[in-house]
């Protein structure tokens, strides 16, 4: 049963991911965190944390949850379950791709869905500051230090993420 | 292979090996976005298997659609090439190298995960994690908030949210406002 259901959430979460897999981020905690209870809060802010130092997709972090829930076996069945929509999408419309582009109507649904995807990744940032940051504002200085590096310099996501674990790990001490 | 597309045919055949080995690479070296640029390099710039325009329809596809865009693109890479087959070959390819770091960190983190130490290093990782969450609704958001209207639904989707309605209802259901409100007018041929 947990397995199933494991399987149908995480296709769900596949199947709405538009612009990318930070996107996850309120399913899975509204999902994953506040109604199953599979992991908690602070599981669920590490598990992306480690998403993001493994090479691949941020998805993956899926892997982690499924694990949590059913062992290695659960690990396969969320891991694939979250890619399974897209890749089943891609495929089909790889042949059609051209009049899919053309059609007033694919590039309306795109347009409405972008902007409640900024709304969303803004609540998860948010959130993610207040669970995993706290009111610490030297790691709240951190994450701003970060995005400037990302948005005003260019910097590679890689060199951020392990230079913030990094500079985490010194104010620790 | 009868479902590849006659119209454009792959510059290169790929042997369902070889699809593999590349996915395992940029599965393997590309980290999110990251991926997208290897996988250029590996199947249009060093190989062949594309033209640069047969890639950029391919990342088109992959922002029409949900889930991650270097994903999307590898299985549009693979259907392309070797059909269904091929589109699956790679989609396993180029998760088998993150599923297993991301398992060995799982159970590294669930046994040792509360070693002091590790705390500071993962409060890092979260202010990274809060910085490119950001980034890309930066991104996003200059990209798609170019009308009024689009303003307004972001500002809508941002209140459902703050309201905790359920993010696939949100979603959704802007797609849908989009589709019948914001569709673009088809253009006249020129």
């Amino acid at each position: 049963m947990n397995l199933l259901q494991l399987f149908l959430v995480f296709a769900k979460i596949g199947a709405v991911v538009f612009g990318g897999g930070f996107v996850m981020i309120p399913f899975i905690q509204r999902e994953g965190v506040q109604h199953y209870g599979w992991l908690t809060q602070q599981q669920f802010v590490d598990a992306i944390a480690l998403g993001q130092i493994t090479p691949g997709p941020i998805l993956i972090s899926a892997t982690f949850i499924g694990y949590k829930v059913q062992g290695i076996t659960g690990a396969v069945v969320a891991t694939l379950a979250v890619f399974l929509p897209s890749f089943l999408m891609t495929a089909l419309a790889a042949r059609p791709l051209a009049r899919l582009r053309r059609n007033p109507r694919v590039a309306g649904f795109i347009r409405g869905v972008l902007p409640a995807v900024v709304a969303m990744l803004l609540v998860a940032a948010v959130t993610i500051a207040r669970s995993a940051l706290g009111l610490d504002w030297r790691l709240l200085l951190l994450a701003l230090a970060a995005l400037i590096l990302l948005v005003r310099f260019k910097v590679d996501a890689v060199y951020v993420v392990l230079g913030s674990g990094m500079v985490g790990f010194l104010m620790a001490r | 292979m009868t479902d590849v597309p006659k119209a454009a045919p792959p510059a290169a055949a790929a042997s369902l090996l070889q699809l593999a080995g590349v996915m395992l690479k940029v599965g393997a070296t590309g980290f999110g976005m990251g991926m997208v640029g290897v996988l250029q390099q590996e199947a249009v710039t060093r190989r062949a298997w594309l033209s640069q325009q047969e890639f950029a329809d391919g990342l088109a596809l992959a922002n029409l659609l949900p889930g991650p865009i270097a994903v999307d693109a590898a299985v549009y890479v693979g259907y392309r090439l070797r059909g269904w087959l091929g589109a699956t070959v790679c989609l396993l390819a180029l998760l088998v190298p993150a599923f297993v770091i991301m398992l060995g960190l799982t159970i590294g983190y669930l046994q040792y995960g509360q070693v002091p130490q590790l705390h500071g290093v993962f409060r890092g990782l979260n202010a990274a994690v809060v910085a490119l969450v950001l980034s890309v609704a930066y991104r996003i958001g200059r990209s798609s908030l170019k009308s009024t209207s689009q303003g307004v639904l972001a500002a809508a989707a941002l209140g459902a949210a703050l309201l905790h309605t359920n993010p696939v209802t949100v979603v959704l259901t802007c797609g849908i406002i989009g589709a019948l409100l914001l569709a673009p007018h088809p253009k006249v041929a020129p």
